[in-house]
């Protein structure tokens, strides 16, 4: 008769394994999350993927200078909203401003800018330089599916000199709940009466056929195999994958290179910062007093509870202090504009009201 | 001799040591075994229950707003709180049918192969190496999907079935590495290998003697799979063909990731499209509490009824037309 | 169905006809034969893709060091934290689902009487049949909503999708352990729960341990009962605890599959040849030991 493995030692085997694990999780270093008395050690935070390479970026200098780990989930502005709705974060990214609704469902959140930005039209078609011109019309028509082929007229209009290929144009959207998305669609409402009623401008909307992508990589990542496609993306991955950009035109007229300067002219139309903190300060489309503002600049906002359950409340208001005063010196090698002084001013009033 | 139902009484008993136990011990075990299986199985009934249960009551608002006909509104839009299923509700129905179009005859080959025609030396290898296909994670198949499948069909495959089919609605419009022809051959590749086996076990119930009989009678291997093999295997073919399906439209992962996600209805086999598996795991995060999340549970509610019916009316079918 | 097909005496001439029948049939051969072929050949495809692109990207320190990230989510250390919290995580669903699912089919093949055992694989076959997205949404809105992501929820989300595997293997497997034992046992005046227990599992301990196998080869790829349950994870350092959401490979394999840095491509295809070999190693072993103890239940 062959061996029997006794039912006893299976069982024995088993038990031994999941008290294994039970002592290694418990006792595992690593993120845990303490609940009650004592100082917080990590912090947890989820949202926007434009902010996303700055959060990165401040994880290492801060958990050195305050000893706290910052994990940040790049999961898309709507998504960190619906994060710190639920409280499941301890703080949210959004570069869009909450809605009313949101607002209230939030049940006192405060929404205070922490970096400035901006969102580039970035394109991948074989045989087109970059640089190329668009108005908010043009961009409009191309999202609406007016505008199919990249040697249309009207592209052609704006671009006389560059040889424009009959590729068909694919135009490429996020499928998350996306600040860029707000920031894009907000500039496309205000250029085109027909995008604003058919589109209108949401973190997510309903996009007419093009390919969706997940986050801002993943839109690099269907823009990188896709030819003859068209995005809109934060400047940050732009820059980092070399992707073709192009110019968009401004209410003055002018089609300013995006970067720190233009996304910092743009910034400086603000005077007055409201102190309530829940409206948001738009500066999609800067008026035409602004001849070198890029178009398509965004604060982008962390969100936190007026009132955090656990004692993070303090941890929080040391990092975002933090962020918006030494944090940002690592803002312009992200393409991060520094946040005016305004704001910062501001932001630091907003912060008192954190417990 | 002692009886089935041993007796302090008998002294048999007491000498032999295996069975020298106390009372106490055989009534607490009989009762605690009984209890903590039962427990077991009520937990993992009660947990179906409560699934879905629960998920029903979150669709609710979306239900109640929505009722039947979000199965055929074709807007999806948070903006205005409109949110109709159909064009993934289309998505996930031509994605599966074609991967259940290609797979099923491609899978009834390999049945035939591994039962009527492999050497018996191969018989084991192959049929295990098809259903390792299963075993393939989701996610590795769609990162195969759109680093190595995608290219081939936006670069190669799509501008030649274009260049030769374009005139069909369904290979009309721009080739795309992204698109519903990609999610297709991904599904296909995924629901083959659980029809293959569900087939190949169907097949190798045929009574041998009905076979023999045919083959003695002069039929040819492909006649005498035609009246006898196949004719009694339909019953488990569909059962087999239904699992496949159930798979197919509960896929995810691997569909968002090559699928383009896009709510619209195209005929085009080349444009993105949605699925309903598909536009939860995308959209879910970003859906605010309120009609929209409950929209997308609505989307998950459907999936689980139409896969929960497809794995039990293949159950059922199977366990009823093989003879076993 | 034992009757000639009124065919039979046409067959039994050798005509013209006999010729087109013979090679119709020898298509139909080399058809079924090309099909197998190709199946085979789509597998060798999958697999040889993810081994010859992950395979340069694989390294020690891959496997060992844990990432250092830079601001885009390049990452230029290693997945070891990946690997870690994926282990933790199958350890703990699978210390869930497979008592669990071991005590189910007990339930069902010695104890439960006909109908109840018919209504309780009815409900695991509902349960196999839902899609693992739909799991997760479900876990996400019972654990995640109002505490927060954690390594427990997905490993439960995961324990879910293993318990009607493990079950309903264990359950065959216990079905085929020959009644002659039962009734030995019975014979020796041994109580059922004695017969259970000393008898019977330690015969189907090989398909027992099978059915673990084959639940654990199932939920180490999932992604779907993972991406709102144990997404947003630390990238610093090794996470083991399971109250926060832990790293995991098939999350960042889906993250690094998306994006447009071929960096990032080559790091997804180094994990995924780690899961993939991982995966199918366990598979072919429980498909073998499977067989083989079939073969010796049966007899």
């Amino acid at each position: 008769m062959k061996r029997r493995i006794p039912a006893g030692l299976l069982l024995g085997a088993l038990v031994a394994v999941g008290i294994a694990v039970g002592i290694a999780a418990c006792g595992g270093s690593g993120s845990g999350k303490p609940t009650g008395s004592g100082s917080v050690r990590s912090l947890t935070g989820a949202g926007s993927t434009l902010v996303a390479p700055l959060v990165s970026e401040w994880t290492a200098p801060y958990q050195q200078q305050a000893g706290v780990e910052i994990t940040y989930g790049a999961i898309g502005s709507g998504a960190g909203i619906e994060s710190i709705v639920g409280r499941t974060v301890d703080f949210a990214a959004s570069d869009a401003p909450l809605t009313a609704s949101q607002a209230t469902v939030c049940k006192g959140c405060l929404e205070i800018p922490w970096a400035l930005s901006a969102t580039l039209v970035a394109y991948n078609v074989k045989g087109v330089p970059s640089g190329l011109r668009f108005t908010g019309q043009v961009l409009a028509g191309i999202w609406t599916g007016r505008i199919t082929t990249w040697s249309d007229p009207r592209i052609r209009k704006l671009n006389p000199g560059v040889k424009l290929p009959d590729t068909r144009i694919v135009p490429v959207h996020r499928t998350d709940g996306s600040g860029d998305t707000y920031a894009f669609t907000s500039y496309l409402s205000q250029s085109s009466a027909a995008f604003k009623s058919e589109i209108g401008s949401a973190t997510s909307v309903s996009w007419p056929g093009g390919i969706g992508g997940n986050g801002n990589s993943g839109v690099g990542g269907v823009l990188a195999s896709t030819n003859g496609s068209i995005a809109y993306m934060a400047i940050a991955y732009v820059f980092e994958n070399n992707f073709d950009y192009g110019l968009v035109e401004n209410a003055a007229g002018k089609f300013p290179t995006p970067g720190i300067r233009s996304i910092a002219a743009a910034a400086a139309m603000l005077t007055t910062v409201p102190t309530s903190g829940t409206s948001g300060i738009s500066l999609v489309d800067p008026p035409a007093s602004e001849p070198a503002a890029y178009p398509l600049a965004t604060f982008s906002y962390v969100l936190v509870p007026t009132a955090s359950t656990t004692a993070a409340g303090t941890a929080l208001k040391r990092f975002i202090s933090w962020a918006v005063t030494a944090g940002q010196r690592y803002g312009p090698d992200l393409d991060f504009a520094p946040l005016p002084a305004a704001v910062v001013s501001a932001d630091q009033q907003i912060l008192r009201k954190v417990r | 001799m002692t009886t089935s139902t041993p007796t302090p009484e008998v002294s048999g008993r007491d000498r032999n040591p295996f069975l020298a136990r106390t009372k106490l011990a055989d009534k607490l075990g009989e009762r605690g075994l009984r209890i903590c299986t039962f427990l077991a199985a009520l937990l993992a009934v009660a947990l179906v229950v409560w699934i879905v249960c629960k998920l029903v009551h979150s669709a609710w608002p979306a239900i109640d707003r929505f009722g039947l006909a979000f199965v055929v509104h074709r807007v999806w839009d948070p903006v205005t709180g409109q949110f109709g299923a159909l064009p993934f509700l289309y998505g996930t129905a031509l994605s599966s049918l074609l991967a259940l179009l290609v797979a099923t005859p491609v899978a009834i080959a390999i049945a035939i192969y591994l039962t009527e025609l492999a050497p018996s030396f191969l018989r084991k290898p192959v049929a295990m190496l098809v259903e390792l296909l299963a075993a393939i994670p989701s996610v590795i198949l769609g990162l195969w999907g759109i680093l190595v499948l995608g290219p081939f069909l936006g670069n190669h495959l799509e501008p030649f079935l274009k260049s030769f089919l374009g005139w069909l609605p369904l290979f009309s419009g721009t080739p795309s590495p992204y698109g519903m022809l990609n999610a297709s051959i991904i599904l296909t590749i995924m629901v083959l290998p659980i029809i293959t086996s569900v087939t190949r076990e169907v097949f190798q119930t045929t009574p041998v003697a009905d076979k023999e009989g045919a083959l003695a009678l002069g039929a040819t291997r492909w006649e005498m799979i035609k009246l006898v093999v196949l004719p009694q295997a339909r019953p488990g073919l569909v059962g087999a063909v239904m699992l496949g399906l159930g798979r197919a439209i509960g896929e995810a992962i691997a569909v968002t990731q090559v699928i383009g996600n896009a709510a619209q209805i195209k005929a085009s086999l080349f444009a993105s499209g949605g699925t309903a598996a598909a536009q939860i795991a995308s959209d879910f995060p970003s859906a605010n509490p309120g009609v929209w999340q409950a929209s997308l549970i609505y989307l998950a509610v459907i999936l689980l009824v139409f896969s929960a019916l497809a794995n039990i009316a293949a159950r059922l079918i199977v366990r009823h037309g093989t003879v076993r | 169905m034992a009757t000639a097909p009124p065919e039979a005496n046409v067959l039994l001439r050798k005509t013209a006809g006999t010729r087109r029948r013979r090679a119709v049939s020898r298509a139909v051969d080399v058809v079924c034969t090309v099909a197998a072929l190709a199946a085979v050949a789509v597998l060798l495809l999958v697999i040889a893709s993810v081994a010859v692109k992950g395979a340069p990207a694989l390294s020690l320190r891959l496997l060992t060091e844990n990432p250092k990230v830079s601001p885009f989510g390049g990452n230029t250390g290693g997945i070891a934290n990946s690997i870690v919290g994926s282990v933790i995580l199958v350890v703990i669903a699978s210390v869930i689902a497979v008592p669990m699912g071991v005590m189910v089919a007990i339930y069902t093949t010695e104890f439960a009487p006909p109908k109840v055992a018919t209504g309780i694989r009815f409900a695991l076959d509902i349960l196999t049949g839902i899609p693992t997205i739909v799991i997760g949404v479900f876990i996400f809105s019972v654990l995640v909503v109002g505490a927060h992501q954690s390594g427990w929820a997905g490993a439960i989300a995961l324990a879910i999708v293993e318990l009607p595997v493990v079950a309903r293997s264990d359950q065959e497997v216990l079905a085929l352990v020959p009644r002659a034992l039962h009734e030995a046992g019975v014979a020796l005046g041994l109580k059922r729960w004695r017969i259970v227990l000393r008898v019977i599992l330690p015969t189907a301990a090989g398909g027992l341990i099978t059915g673990a196998v084959l639940g654990v080869a199932r939920v180490a790829g999932e992604t779907a009962p993972l991406i709102f349950t144990t997404s947003v994870f630390s990238n610093l350092g090794l996470t083991t605890n399971p109250s926060a959401a832990l790293p995991n490979i098939p999350v960042t394999i889906l993250s690094l599959s998306e994006s447009p840095s071929p960096k990032d491509h080559a790091q997804a295809w180094a994990a995924a040849l780690v899961l993939i070999v991982f995966v199918l190693l366990l598979s072919v072993t429980a498909r073998a030991v499977h067989e083989r103890s079939r073969a010796k239940l049966r007899g």
